[in-house]
């Protein structure tokens, strides 16, 4: 083949074929890392919080300014989740200590045994009076739900004893008793002497915690059956009827409003808006990201039709003769477009290399993710069609060149 | 000379507007990508309070369990808990010292007709004032005394004062705080320090500024509920009293030392401290006790996120493809530009005139690119501000970072323009002529 004649022109003149493989190396480093976070961030995203509508739930933050005895306050707790529970389009209240993705909650560490010094992980802890399966919509893949006989009003400024029965999360139950049932089991809240046991009566498939992050431990939910109280600030999670959230919204706070007779600080929010300011950071760097990515195609795109461009131009006689001597248009055509790919090659190759090294510095400097070899596969296809497209304008001109004209001036 | 080649330079902007239209375009988002993603990092990691950042220092215990402890590691919460800080105020070391957490209040106006809201503060010493420079628009910190025995005294920030007093000055009046009746004895003139250095742990570091501040002690005898995170790693009585007594972290402390040559005299005394607290059966980890200035507190809690160093690296990265590609296009516009050289160089200009004459061109296209990139940063800045209040609050461009777009485009392109101003001086004018 022709590779020979290529290589040797391409030696003669090395600094064009350089530059365009240098361009397509760099591109190619930075694009797969940026594809490969975009990638991760948006699988991040898509997870599923376990609510079985997000999109109709919300809470009401409820703080009622009088001074009154913890025992009144849990009157008035009960008072308004009923008020809550008569609005109409409201499908299900709870009264629940945090709720999923709101950034702001409590953890708690578990183990599997008392004698165990270190946690085996923590777990984010969800303790409500109601039914938060119902409220949340939560499958529930193995045991029951509480009975009406374990949920236990406790005033937290008088009591640390929680009921013994808990709920988790399937991916918690993987996590504490791998590939065992976890109903019957016996796990720890705290480790040492007073560590308290509790026993998984229930497990539901799938609950983010209040903190949510990469890691798998934003899974590992624990749900307790208490009614906290002696507290002044109380939260209701709702799910509304679906499609009307907004005009459930709306009348849950008037109702409340309406029933107390000292001022309220109320504040609501919906699931979504919870959603969309956690993942808030995540979205911008894969817009940011994208961005880069596309320009960085378009640069080098516009790059390698320059440098193939200009090659032409120098080339005209050259080409002509070549044709005066027999060469067809096919030729002209091919002897660019395998030069292209040679160039390109190169820079496919570099780019591999440079990518693995860009990755290992931000595995090792920034904490990220170790970059599959897919993305270097499908990133060097995607430069080697790329070479191709970018030269062939260039390259078919190249052919068109007449021999009469492009000799005349020899 | 210059202004003749600078002008030459301007015209051959046009001379193939195509390819310079490329060129431009390619520098200028090339340093906008950079510059914007630049400007952020520049604004989180900028010393907030420089004329003091060597002399305000964290001090650091670790209070944990040693069952699980592996020397080394670092403790599971970077906060204190409230018996260290409580003999820390009480110490006397260093020039000032605080102790602080976060409180949520509701606020009951004195004019009848505005509505209760709630607010988040803090609640530190009086001292926290002075040391983080703290300007007040009217009345003062409150006194010593009231720190002393816990006084119902407010200082309000300027936002929340002029949302129920207008431009009046409140001082001396009395608003309903938590459901007591505290006295207004300051307010602070606009102060939101980026990031929130004071403050790193709970809630938004790049958020709005305090909206009160009540004594600490204040807030201990109230019984304040703190907004923020807290550590326990036992199970502790409940109650606030037993809160007080346990190894829970939950507050952040500052000493204020009156020179930075004090740190050793600092490092000392709190080493001391600890070893006397394990005699007593505390901190029995025996881990080394910490000292963090501004600047290394800042480090240690990760002000600047990884994704934004991300950011920057991807930028500058995609900044020097840019500078590849405009090599390569200059290479182009002046290889075409050979005979013109020739005839030069034919009638007299030595090979540093041509340099001259081309890297002044190149600097031509530097400074286009240069200000259309400052316009695309600016767009960019304005995008990636309209995601949060909180980045609004650090994607702003300033003077320091205006001159650096320009100098680092007007460079990058200098730069891109030295090879193939080099090789324009390369051409032997014989061959030229020849060829014409």
């Amino acid at each position: 083949m022709e590779i020979r004649p290529i290589l040797s022109a391409l030696m003669r003149n090395k600094t064009g074929p350089i530059l365009v493989a240098l361009q397509v190396a760099l591109s190619l480093a930075i694009l797969t890392n940026a594809m490969h976070i975009v990638n991760e961030r948006r699988a991040a995203m898509a997870r599923p919080s376990g609510l079985s509508d997000e999109h109709a739930t919300f809470y009401i933050i409820a703080r009622t300014l009088n001074n009154d005895s913890a025992e009144q306050q849990l009157a008035s707790m009960k008072r308004e989740a009923d008020i809550l529970r008569a609005v109409p389009g409201v499908a299900s209240v709870a009264n629940v200590s945090q709720m999923p993705l709101s950034r702001s909650g409590s953890n708690n560490s578990v183990a599997v045994d008392r004698k165990q010094t270190r946690q085996t992980t923590s777990t984010s802890v969800f303790v409500s009076g109601d039914s938060v399966i119902d409220t949340f919509g939560l499958k529930l893949v193995e045991g029951r739900d509480f009975l009406p006989q374990e949920l236990v009003d406790v005033n937290q400024n008088e009591s640390n004893q929680y009921p013994h029965q808990v709920i988790i999360t399937k991916p918690l139950a993987e996590k504490l008793w791998p590939g065992a049932p976890a109903v019957g089991k016996t796990m720890y809240f705290g480790t040492g002497e007073d560590a308290q046991g509790v026993q998984v009566v229930g497990v539901v498939e799938r609950l983010q915690a209040a903190h949510v992050n990469l890691e798998e431990r934003s899974e590992y939910s624990t749900l307790v059956p208490a009614r906290v109280y002696g507290n002044p600030g109380n939260l209701y999670a709702i799910r509304a009827e679906a499609g009307q959230r907004d005009r459930v919204m709306k009348e849950a706070e008037a109702a409340l409003r309406k029933s107390s007779a000292s001022p309220m600080i109320l504040r609501l929010k919906t699931v979504d808006q919870d959603r969309k300011e956690l993942y808030r950071a995540d979205a911008a760097l894969s817009w940011m990201l994208v961005t880069v990515s596309v320009l960085l195609l378009l640069i080098t795109c516009s790059g390698i039709v320059g440098m193939a461009s200009l090659w032409v131009t120098q080339r005209r006689k050259q080409i002509g003769v070549r044709r005066a001597l027999g060469a067809r248009k096919m030729d002209i055509l091919r002897y660019f477009i395998t030069e292209n790919f040679m160039i390109t090659s190169a820079g496919v190759f570099g780019g591999v290399a440079l990518g693995l090294g860009l990755n290992h510095l931000l595995v090792s400097k920034l904490e990220m993710a170790r970059l599959p070899g897919g993305y270097l596969l499908g990133g060097a296809v995607v430069f080697w069609a790329l070479g191709v497209l970018a030269a062939y304008g260039p390259a078919w001109r190249a052919a068109s060149i007449s021999p009469a004209t492009a000799t005349r001036s020899v | 000379m210059f202004a003749y080649y600078f002008m030459l330079g301007v015209r051959s902007l046009r001379r193939n507007p195509a390819l310079t239209a490329l060129m431009v375009l390619t520098l200028a988002v090339g340093v906008a990508a950079s510059v914007s993603t630049l400007t952020i990092l520049h604004v989180m990691s900028a010393d907030p309070i420089p004329e003091k950042s060597s002399r305000l220092f964290v001090p650091q215990f670790d209070n944990g369990q040693v069952e699980d402890y592996t020397p080394g590691e670092d403790p599971g919460d970077m906060q204190m808990s409230y018996p260290d800080a409580a003999n820390l105020l009480k110490s006397g070391q260093g020039e000032r010292r605080t102790a602080m957490y976060g409180v949520p209040a509701a606020i009951e106006p004195p004019r009848k007709d505005m509505p209760a809201f709630s607010a988040t503060g803090l609640a530190p010493t009086r001292d926290f004032f002075a040391m983080f420079n703290v300007p007040f628009l009217h009345g003062q910190a409150w006194s010593e005394a009231d720190d002393a025995r816990g006084a119902d005294v407010v200082v309000l920030g300027r936002e929340t004062a002029e949302k129920m007093f207008g431009d009046a000055n409140p001082v001396g009046q009395r608003l309903m705080l938590m459901g007591s009746p505290f006295t207004i004895v300051g307010v602070t003139d606009t102060w939101a320090p980026l990031p929130r250095y004071y403050k790193l742990i709970g809630g938004n570091r790049f958020g709005t500024p305090e909206e009160f501040f009540i004594p600490f002690s204040t807030a201990i005898r109230h019984e304040t509920q703190h907004a923020g995170s807290m550590s326990c790693n036992a199970n502790r009585d409940p109650g606030f009293a037993s809160l007080l007594t346990s190894e829970c972290t939950w507050i952040q402390f500052w000493f204020e030392t009156r020179s930075a040559g004090d740190r050793a005299e600092l490092q000392t005394w709190i080493d001391n401290y600890a070893k006397e607290q394990r005699k007593l059966g505390r901190l029995k980890r025996n881990a080394p006790n910490m000292l963090y200035n501004v600047n290394e507190w800042m480090e240690k809690l990760k002000v600047v996120g990884n994704d934004s160093k991300l950011s920057a690296w991807l930028a500058f990265g995609f900044l020097v493809l840019c500078l590849v590609n405009t090599v390569g296009l200059l290479l182009a516009k002046f290889s075409v530009r050979a005979s013109e050289i020739g005839v030069r160089r034919a009638l007299g200009a030595s090979r540093s005139e041509i340099f001259h004459q081309f890297l002044i061109e190149t600097g031509v296209v530097g400074v286009v690119g240069g200000v259309l990139g400052l316009v695309l940063a600016f767009g960019a800045l304005a995008l990636i501000g309209m995601q949060s209040k909180g980045m609004a609050n650090v994607a702003y461009m300033d003077w320091q970072m205006l001159g650096l777009t320009f100098v680092m485009s007007v460079s990058a392109a200098i730069l891109a323009g030295l090879l193939p101003t080099w090789r324009a001086c390369q051409v032997t004018p014989a061959i030229q002529l020849k060829s014409q």
